[in-house]
């Protein structure tokens, strides 16, 4: 693949990255959320073209910045210029971006009461994802909680639903009131928004894993963007299950990838042939959809991610940014470049991906 | 860079003020703090008793921390860069010895230097930003960090010229050039002013001061170009100077060094001879120029008077006078300049900086690696040199003859850099990179340091676990689980805590939870965490406890949903398994009466004497030594045993249940026998 990775250290630990959505071109900004720093802060960067380094064609700049209380733990956009924040003190927040000519603008335009906590000491629980469908927000923390709010009205939670007794890793939104969560134990439920308390189907399944008798947290959930009902779970040992979500009965594939933890998984948003992982052990790796392969007795809408062990057979793998050795936390694409940030303290911008 | 200040401590608080301001202090285990108190010395002739003025005044503990410049944001990226750089040098050390190694050192000491002026230039880019300009401390940090980077990015720029080439023919003159060059672009900037300002230049109050500086820092293109632009370049002393700038022998690779001399002698001569018949005469200034050019001692002592610093004309009196200088020869050149300066200057006191140029010219390596250590900057500069001498392995038969033992040397400098990363506030995930090339010490000490990161929530804790689990530390790994479990207990969060203690595989802690959760049922009848226990799978074989609470609870299921045969199957399975915990055998008995005593059987006549025979094996004997216990410390009540209300009845719920089997029994035996046999 000719592809260009380029490295950019920026001083903070990164756990979220996003690009702000263009609709027409290639967005050149984008935001990241830092963790584990004496200040944690969201930071809004621009691409600028750099005309020193002959095989560097951008280099990113920090237009503004907000700080926050804790921890990033996820970083969504509503809409153009909104973007929620979900932070691991506990809180969420709305910050506004506002593009402009010379200097980008971040502020923060309201944060939530605490969302999250342990209820027998009255601290707060990290808030651990956050998922967005809409206007709404869903939250999950380490108390086993789901939240769901409206982006433009904080202040009240429509839904607080305790789905588990421990703490839930990934949060996604399956339908317009359908949510999946994951746990660490790799027990991923589905629950209705619109219900409260008993009314909640109680469907719960488990993230395939090698070894039974060890632990398989699952850390990140994608759906498909075309086909809502293909769930695909990223897990620790490295391996992704896939779910059809018509049949919960067994896991529609299991392909194990990495050897360490997958740390976020997700589908290219305009190219939904291609699905992106990212690991622990700092890899990027691009799975590729066979073109060739799909025969027309497939032409009835059935993914290759449902295929079983065929999987294999009909998706390419490719290391987009390998050896980086330390954790990268996050990606996103948007048309042919792709962002990464990791604990290596950098940003990695991939040109043409596709 | 103040050397040899030992920095002092005293704490004058009132209590230390009464006895002599004198302080006691200890290193605060797993960080790298100093905890200091007041302290009345005590000799062994003083008696032991409570002065006058003891509990009038608070002990006041006072907490110091090394300072380090790394606190600011900016210079984190510098470590988290250099990191990636020393782990492709380690790779590097591992490939095979090849032609092409030495270029790639060359590069990784290269890409080190443009680490730290990148670096620089940030640094300086944030210190004219308006929030820095008005926060002095801030100010103050940002120059004392540009101080210390600056001078090292001198000293590697000067030692890669010094040491990392290794051709014996090796001509450092230009190289020497170029390093001044950067350090004192001063004259540079006013040789441009010069330069934009074309004819009026020579009209400028320094334009032959500088012309002077240029020539000293042996730039002669800048000089010529500058002197072409003088309103009388046409008259022939200017064009005699030109013609000498522009013919002086430049010595290049691939040229016999012996032509090269005979050339450059003649060369030398001639101008000899132009400054003899007095060619420059007319233009007094010019002919200081030329006679700098010649290496005139007196011309350059003069000028010497001006300049910053011992090294700054050094290369360029070295181009003039010994063009060809080797790097072995430049020890007595340095020498020799050196007696030459202190006799011009007597006062001048030697920088840090200076001496270690000077330790580097005159090669003086262990001196420079001694000094290099007492910069302001935890040891990165050392640390990193000293890695990547040991794997050029230039200077292996220098530290063989200086009896260092270059390999311990820099084991003991990355082993204590990592673990000043390790302890320090989040940057543990950098350090941990250099304890790794620390073999056995450095396994030693990521297992005492991993586990004393603080875990602020559950994501950190899952990377802190999977570098453990990367190096295979599995008593890490359990410590962690074992941690977070208790927490999650403490807080009553009782189904996360059952996870963490499975994830830690400790026995022990498994056990104490699945017996917390059978308890509180027994108690109280409500089942904790029920979607835990559903979802444990095979998990549950860590314990035998655990795997009881497991079929138990599916028992508990069954019976909810009303599925009472395979209930009852699952029960007599559970009585006869063995591993029902005492304290349980009353519920568990007590499960099995309804069963018993249903309207339509649900029992068959084996398993009912089973059940039967648990009772009179299990039970009994319980009972009894339960009540022998009760009996020995008369005391107590029974409660060492059975912890719930149906301890004090238990008499009655034995006879209810001999009962209860034996009406069962009966019943069980007449359907069996009467049913039709197929």
């Amino acid at each position: 693949m000719a592809t260009k990775v380029a490295a950019h250290y920026i001083s903070e630990k990164v756990s979220k990255v996003r690009w702000l959505p263009e609709k027409l071109q290639q967005s050149d900004r984008f935001v990241t959320g830092s963790w584990d720093m004496d200040t944690n802060f969201v930071r809004v960067w621009r691409l600028h073209s750099n005309p020193y380094a002959e095989n560097v064609d951008h280099t990113p700049r920090c237009n503004d910045k907000v700080a926050m209380e804790n921890d990033v733990t996820g970083l969504e956009f509503v809409n153009n210029d909104t973007l929620a924040v979900s932070c691991a003190d506990g809180h969420i927040s709305i910050l506004n971006v506002q593009r402009a000519v010379e200097e980008d603008q971040i502020e923060r335009t309201a944060r939530s009461e605490r969302l999250h906590e342990f209820k027998c000491s009255k601290t707060s629980a990290p808030c651990t994802a956050i998922a967005v469908y809409g206007t709404d927000v869903a939250t999950v923390g380490e108390d086993g909680c789901v939240n769901v709010l409206n982006a433009s009205n904080l202040k009240q939670v429509k839904r607080t639903i305790t789905a588990d007794s421990m703490s839930l890793l990934a949060v996604n939104y399956v339908g317009q009131h359908q949510l999946v969560t994951a746990n660490r134990m790799g027990v991923i439920r589905m629950f209705d928004t619109r219900s409260g308390g008993e009314g909640q189907p109680k469907i719960a399944f488990m993230a395939a894993c090698q070894d039974a008798k060890s632990s398989n947290y699952v850390s990140s959930m994608a759906t498909h963007p075309m086909q809502q009902h293909i769930l695909i779970c990223g897990s620790e040992e490295g391996s992704i299950t896939v779910w059809d979500l018509r049949n919960l009965e067994y896991p529609a594939s299991y392909l194990s990838a990495h050897n360490s933890p997958i740390t976020d998984i997700g589908f290219h948003r305009q190219d939904p042939s291609k699905l992106f992982t990212a690991a622990e052990a700092g890899e990027v790796w691009m799975w590729s959809e066979k073109k060739t392969h799909i025969d027309p007795s497939q032409q009835d809408g059935k993914s290759a991610w449902l295929s079983g062990d065929r999987v294999r057979a009909l998706v390419n793998v490719d290391g987009v940014l390998t050896n980086i050795r330390k954790a990268v936390n996050s990606f996103d694409v948007h048309g042919t470049r792709l962002v990464c940030g990791s604990d290596t303290e950098a940003v990695y911008i991939v040109d043409d991906i596709l | 860079m103040n050397d040899d200040i030992v920095p002092q401590f005293e704490l004058g608080d009132v209590l230390a003020m009464r006895c002599g301001n004198t302080l006691t202090a200890s290193f605060v285990p797993g960080s790298s703090k100093i905890a200091m108190s007041a302290y009345r010395p005590v000799k062994w002739s003083s008696r032991d008793a409570p002065t006058d003025t003891a509990g009038e005044d608070p002990v006041l503990i006072y907490m110091a921390e090394e300072t380090t410049l790394y606190t600011e944001p900016l210079l984190r990226s510098l470590l988290a860069e250099t990191n990636a750089t020393f782990e492709t040098l380690q790779t590097l050390g591992q490939a095979p010895n090849g032609v092409l190694k030495t270029q790639e050192y060359m590069k990784i000491s290269r890409t080190y230097r443009s680490i730290i002026r990148c670096c620089l230039e940030k640094l300086k880019h944030a210190k004219k930003m308006p929030e820095v300009q008005e926060n002095e401390l801030k100010e103050q940090r940002y120059t004392e960090a540009i101080m210390t980077f600056y001078a090292i990015e001198c000293l590697w720029h000067l030692f890669e010229i010094l040491y990392m080439q290794q051709q014996h023919n090796q001509m450092i003159v230009p190289q020497l050039l170029e390093w001044t060059r950067f350090h004192y672009p001063h004259t540079e900037d006013q040789a441009t002013d010069l330069l934009l300002m074309a004819e009026e230049a020579s009209e400028c109050d320094s334009y032959w001061d500088t012309l002077k500086n240029l020539i000293m820092l042996g730039q002669l293109d800048v000089t010529r170009a500058i002197l072409s632009q003088h309103r009388k370049s046409n008259q022939a002393a200017f064009q005699a100077a030109e013609a000498i700038l522009k013919s002086m022998p430049v010595y290049q690779d691939g040229y016999a060094l012996q032509k090269f001399c005979s050339q450059w002698e003649y060369w030398q001569v001639d101008l000899e001879r132009k400054l003899a018949s007095q060619v420059f005469a007319a233009e007094p200034e010019l002919e200081v120029l030329m006679h700098l050019v010649k290496g005139n001692n007196e011309s350059w002592d003069k000028e010497l008077l001006k300049s910053q610093d011992w090294y700054e004309y050094l290369p360029g009196y070295l181009l003039y006078t010994r063009p060809t200088c080797k790097p072995f020869e430049l020890r007595i050149a340095v020498t020799n300049w050196l007696n030459r300066w202190s006799q011009l200057r007597p006062n001048w006191q030697m920088t840090q900086l200076s001496r270690m140029v000077m330790q580097l010219m005159e090669h003086d390596v262990k001196l420079f690696i001694y000094d290099a250590q007492k910069l302001n900057d935890s040891h990165w500069f050392a640390t990193h040199l000293i890695d990547l001498i040991y794997h050029t392995g230039h200077l292996k038969s220098y530290f063989e003859q200086q009896t260092i033992d270059l390999a311990a040397l820099r084991h003991s400098m990355i082993f204590e850099y990592g673990s000043y990363l390790m302890t320090s506030h989040n940057l543990w995930q950098l350090g941990i990179d250099y304890l790794d090339c620390c073999k056995h010490e450095g396994t030693a000490a990521i297992e005492l340091l991993l586990p004393r990161i603080p875990l602020r929530n559950e994501r950190q804790a899952f990377k802190i676990l999977a570098l453990a689990k990367r190096r295979g530390l599995i008593n890490v790994e359990q410590d962690i689980c074992k941690v977070l479990s208790k927490r999650a207990y403490n807080d009553q969060r009782y189904g996360s805590a059952l996870e963490w203690a499975t994830r830690s595989k400790d026995v022990l802690l498994v056990t104490a939870i699945a017996d917390f959760i059978l308890k509180h049922y027994s108690r109280t009848g409500i089942m904790l965490c029920q979607d835990v226990i559903t979802s444990i799978g095979a998990r549950m074989f860590i314990s035998p406890r655990l795997v009881f609470l497991s079929k138990y609870y599916e028992f508990y299921e069954f019976y909810r949903q009303r599925d009472f045969l395979s209930g009852a199957e699952l029960l007599i399975n559970l009585l006869a398994s063995k591993i029902t915990p005492d304290y349980f055998w009353p519920s568990l008995l007590i499960d099995a009466l309804p069963l018993l005593e249903s309207e339509d059987p649900k029992i068959f006549s084996k398993e009912t004497i089973a059940i039967l025979q648990h009772l009179e094996m299990e039970l009994v004997p319980l009972i009894e030594r339960n009540k022998l216990n009760t009996a020995k410390f008369n005391n107590q009540t029974s409660k060492t045993v059975f912890k719930d209300y149906r301890v004090e009845n238990v008499e009655e719920i034995l006879d209810l249940m001999r009962l209860a089997c034996a009406r069962n029994l009966a019943r069980a035996l007449i359907i069996e026998n009467t049913a039709p046999t197929s």
